[in-house]
């Protein structure tokens, strides 16, 4: 079952049910009701991008238990105030798995997780943990690693482009680790990027993509876009996009360089199991390709097959751990040493990125 | 390309939007009606005009209903602040809000998706100069919609139509006691706004970014109804702000598409910073404001 919701139809039903409550007194949950999962996220659901990738991480979730599970999907809810009375709303109607799909999320859903200990809560890109709530974050970086050596190989002028939403360190190391992974290919590329300060403005995010191609960048990565305006725009122009979360091919049939797709089902599947079988247990979730959370699909035929060996050699050792794009030497943008020779940055220096690396000629905002 | 070359070829296209709303607005508040709901009746005229060209009845339906959509919905505005003398700005804020409600909508099974822009159309020998040359290679509506604001000029500052309207604008009594219909100008004069915000709308999202996203207009209707106070409720100088404010946000991509060693932050605030102090200059001239302001903006209409 699959129930899609607006604020109003939410709205409508909450005076429904309060209706309902008011009458007839409250509907006592038994034992084998299924289970109430919802997922709340900030924007609306399309054909692609974050949330399509979030609620279609619930589909084997759903395959797999059937009637067992009920899930609801909340779009297009603000982060504030809106989202916390929603969100307490959907575990009050006993929903017991909440997945609190955006950063601005978190205080209100970790003041439901505390109040309510048998409800578990998964929240995306936050850093809080509680023994019933865990934040889970994609380790992009390990894909645009991959996109980086294909546009290197790719681009004729050198200079690659980027549209990225805000300075923060999850877009930040999505980008430096696409210039390593440039660099590994053709040592002395360039990456410009242009930060939109938005995470939703179509017309601002294509007028970026063009002004990176005016500065002749011919390979542009569209980072954390929830539309194809990027995408559009790069077939438009005849040079190569690519973007992450969900694939956007159609969008792009001739330019299309891949996908640094997400795929939460293995991790969403994981934590209803542990939560049904009362095992459940927080933890940071920074998942990648070694737990097939993070998969590169829609590779581009253009891409010479030497380099596709090698890119698949690099994901290979990425999924067995013997590779990380972090490891050094790595120089900073402003010269200084990022990370030393034989170095590899763990995880959580990883979330805390601030620097550019060498390569990146757009300053960082401070 | 270089960026001056790239914020001269995309100036005209970007300022686009504010200029259609922001010449629709100038009617409006000429005429005395000050109508905030231009963001809603944008986004409205973009979902209408998408869902159209979507299924392939070409752009000129798809602006058609746009601008359809628009007026009607400005005229839900008009009714109630003409016809029962409701706050204007309260009842513009609440169409704003329906607009983009309904937008979302209509919009739901669009999500995303993508349609075909509008070619580009060069201007024989001036596209050739060297520099300033892509000044002069734009779509059809960049033309249009400069040939509006010619055409709204004229007939602002030389008709007789555009004399009752200021007339309206300025003091609805004496206007009525000499026989003009005050309130059906006013209906027809927020029917026209509401008109020219649906192209606006109809632009960004069949033309200039071509594809269909719940919230795509993203403030620009705020932009347009800023620009026709910068622009002292005169014709000419609303198109130079629309320019001014089109030309500015795409030197702040361009400028870090560069490498400029400026924080991005300050680059994306730069157009509103300009329009502030640019604004803040006029307001400091009275005298200036005295002369163009509309005497009645925004005061219902008691006979």
């Amino acid at each position: 079952m699959l129930t899609n919701l607006t604020r109003r139809t939410l709205m409508k039903g909450a005076a429904v049910s309060g209706l309902a409550g008011a009458l007839g007194g409250r509907v006592a949950f038994a034992a084998d009701e299924p289970l109430g999962i919802t997922l709340v996220v900030p924007s609306p659901i399309g054909d692609v991008g974050w949330g399509h990738a979030l609620a279609a991480g619930l589909e084997p979730v759903k395959a797999a238990y059937g009637d067992k599970v009920k899930v609801t999907v909340i779009e297009n809810i603000q982060e504030g105030p809106d989202a916390d009375r929603i969100m307490t709303k959907t575990v009050a109607d006993g929903n017991k798995f909440l997945i609190a799909g955006s950063f601005g999320y978190q205080n209100g859903a970790l003041q439901i997780a505390r109040r309510n200990p048998d409800v578990t809560v998964l929240h995306a890109s936050g850093f809080q943990v509680a023994p019933n709530f865990s934040p889970f974050a994609a380790k992009y970086f390990q894909g645009t690693y991959l996109l980086g050596m294909a546009a290197a190989a790719l681009s004729k002028t050198g200079k690659l482009g980027s549209v990225s939403a805000f300075a923060i360190p999850e877009l930040i190391t999505s980008v430096n680790a696409f210039t390593l992974g440039a660099q590994a290919v053709k040592p002395d590329i360039e990456v410009s990027v242009v930060w939109v300060n938005s995470w939703f403005d179509p017309a601002k995010e294509q007028e970026a993509a063009k002004a990176l191609m005016a500065q002749k960048c011919d390979v542009i990565f569209s980072n954390a876009q929830d539309t194809p305006s990027v995408i559009s725009a790069c077939e438009d122009a005849g040079v190569y996009g690519f973007n992450l979360n969900s694939s956007m091919k159609k969008y792009a049939e001739k330019t299309y360089l891949g996908c640094v797709a997400t795929d939460w089902s293995p991790f969403f599947k994981a934590s209803v199991d542990a939560h049904i079988a009362g095992t459940f247990k927080g933890a940071n979730a920074f998942l990648g390709v070694a737990d097939k959370v993070v998969k590169v699909v829609d590779w581009n035929p253009d891409i010479p097959a030497d380099v596709m060996t090698k890119i698949k050699e690099i994901e290979a050792k990425i999924a067995d751990g013997s590779f990380s794009p972090f490891t050094g030497p790595i120089t900073k943008a402003d010269g200084s040493e990022g990370v030393a020779a034989g170095a590899t940055l763990t995880d959580s220096e990883i979330v805390a990125m601030d620097w550019h690396v060498k390569g990146v000629t757009t300053p960082l905002p401070k | 390309m270089n960026a001056i070359e790239f914020i001269l070829a995309g100036m005209l296209a970007a300022a686009t939007p504010f200029l259609l709303a922001a010449l629709g607005e100038l009617v409006v508040e000429r005429a005395g009606v000050l109508n905030l709901g231009v963001e809603g009746l944008m986004a409205l005229g973009a979902v209408l005009a998408f869902i159209v060209v979507y299924h392939g009845g070409g752009h000129v339906m798809g602006f058609v209903a746009a601008g359809l959509g628009g007026a009607a919905l400005s005229l839900v505005f008009a009714l109630v602040v003409l016809g029962f003398r409701a706050n204007q700005v309260a009842a513009g804020l609440a169409i704003g809000i329906l607009g983009q409600g309904l937008s979302a909508l209509f919009g739901k099974s669009y999500e995303s998706l993508t349609v075909k822009g509008l070619p580009k159309l060069a201007l024989p020998w001036l596209s050739d100069i060297p520099v300033v040359g892509g000044l002069f290679v734009q779509d059809v509506v960049v033309w249009l919609s400069l040939a509006a604001t010619l055409a709204i000029w004229a007939t602002l500052a030389y008709t007789k139509t555009g004399l009752v309207v200021r007339a309206i604008g300025e003091n609805p009594k004496a206007a009525h006691a000499i026989g003009y219909p005050v309130v059906a100008v006013r209906f027809a004069a927020v029917a026209f706004g509401g008109m020219m915000a649906g192209f606006a709308g109809a632009y960004a999202a069949v033309v200039y970014t071509p594809l269909w996203a719940d919230g795509m207009i993203a403030g620009r209707g705020w932009i347009a109804i800023a620009l026709v106070v910068f622009g002292t409720w005169l014709t000419g100088r609303i198109f130079l702000g629309a320019c001014l404010f089109g030309a500015v946000s795409l030197m702040g991509l361009a400028a870090q598409a560069t490498g400029l060693d400026v924080p991005s932050q300050l680059l994306s605030s730069l157009p509103y910073l300009v329009t502030i102090v640019v604004l803040g200059i006029i307001s400091a001239d009275r005298r200036l404001l005295k002369l163009n302001g509309v005497a009645s903006l925004g005061e219902p209409f008691d006979r």
